[in-house]
């Protein structure tokens, strides 16, 4: 199985913490599995949760008219990405 | 199936909508009114579905087997809030006798610039708010709303009222509260109907009319984590050209523990539903939710 890099992996313990998923380990977390729906099978109520802690961790907002919502929240790897990207903090 | 509803009297709604559009605006509402009647009648005869769940709900709340009047007399009252909801899109409200109770609780949340949310539900006419906050323009309100099952009437609505369309927040994909949320903070007063499940998503148990069934937990989660107040709101029709509007407020802030989450929601919902109850059975033919609501045949 394919590796998460360290960035990936602390966005993985803070996904897992933030939505208290008990049954996942942040490691088992495959990278571009899909988030929502299928694979960890989040919903709206989640990514809410997520953005909120994601803004608190790393000083910015992820915004819903951002067009490339769909994709930032399409798996782990694509959310660690644009994080990295935009974090201030 | 509670998923039945989604097909309900919304079905016919397209064919019969654009007749009721075309008479309401063109002729007038008292023609309007005498057409409920053939109607209903088209309801009832049509949609044995929507007719059980009627039949389902009356014979919980009256405590005693509905007859066809009243069976009648409830999707008489549905289609009536129908017919109204094209003077109310359209800004047509003089007509309408709308008394509004508890309205320094928006008043004062729109004073104080905070958004909120605004939880209602399938008793009554909603369009009455959407009216008094989007029409008259004195409160900032969006709505949430699934315009998923209803594109066609959705796009119908729109075409009424574009100013209106431009305050709905539709359901679908992850990044939907994230939306509310930022509605919220940014001042406005976001309506969600919080009586109806509508499959796959959370809930909480709680007592309505005597007996357990599901509410959503979205609302109160939402809520929750956009950190705002919550302002419970009935439209009730109240016959002929009579509506009221309640508001109520039922919380300032709710607030939930980590480990004791679920039972914390349970206490709001019951809260809810317990006003929900309140008001439903002040105004019993206002109960539209026309579905096994309690899965009593399941």
């Amino acid at each position: 199985m394919e590796a998460l890099s360290p960035f990936e992996l602390e966005v993985a313990r803070l996904l897992v913490e933030t939505l208290h998923l008990e049954d996942v380990q942040p490691e088992d977390i495959v990278p571009e599995a899909p988030l929502f729906g299928g694979g960890l099978g989040l919903d709206s109520i989640d990514a809410l949760e997520l953005a909120l802690a994601i803004s608190k961790v790393y000083g910015f907002q992820l915004r819903s008219e951002d067009k490339d919502n769909l994709r930032v929240f399409a798996s782990l790897r694509a959310l660690s990405q644009h994080v990295a990207q935009e974090r201030t903090r | 199936m509670s998923q039945d509803w989604a097909r309900l009297p919304e079905r016919g709604n397209l064919l019969v909508l654009r007749l009721i559009v075309w008479i309401a605006l063109r002729i007038g509402r008292p023609a309007g009114r005498a057409l409920l009647y053939p109607i209903t009648l088209y309801f009832l005869v049509t949609a044995p579905a929507a007719r059980r769940g009627s039949w389902l709900f009356l014979r919980r709340t009256l405590g005693r087997e509905p007859g066809w009047r009243e069976l009648f007399r409830h999707i008489h009252c549905f289609a009536a809030t129908i017919l109204d909801r094209v003077y109310f899109l359209t800004g047509r409200l003089r007509p309408f006798d709308i008394e509004i109770f508890g309205d320094r609780w928006v008043v004062e949340q729109a004073m104080s610039g905070r958004g909120c949310i605004l939880l209602g539900s399938h008793l009554g006419s909603f369009e009455a708010l959407r009216a008094i906050g989007v029409t008259l323009r004195r409160f900032p309100i969006k709505i949430l709303m699934n315009t998923g099952h209803n594109r066609g009437i959705t796009g119908f609505l729109n075409r009424l009222n574009p100013d209106l369309a431009q305050a709905i927040l539709p359901i679908g994909g992850p990044d939907t509260l994230l939306r509310v949320q930022e509605s919220v903070a940014q001042g406005y007063m976001v309506g969600v109907l919080g009586d109806r499940v509508t499959g796959g998503e959370r809930t909480v148990r709680v007592r309505f009319f005597d007996r357990e069934t599901a509410f959503p937990a979205g609302p109160l989660l939402l809520a929750a984590l956009a950190d705002c107040p919550v302002i419970l709101f009935f439209g009730l029709y109240r016959g002929g050209h009579r509506y009221e509007i309640h508001f109520e407020r039922l919380a300032e802030r709710i607030a939930l523990d980590r480990c004791q989450r679920q039972e914390q929601l349970v206490v709001w919902a019951q809260r809810y539903a317990d006003r929900l109850e309140h008001y439903t059975r002040l105004a019993p033919y206002n109960w539209f939710n026309f579905y096994d609501y309690w899965q009593e045949e399941a």
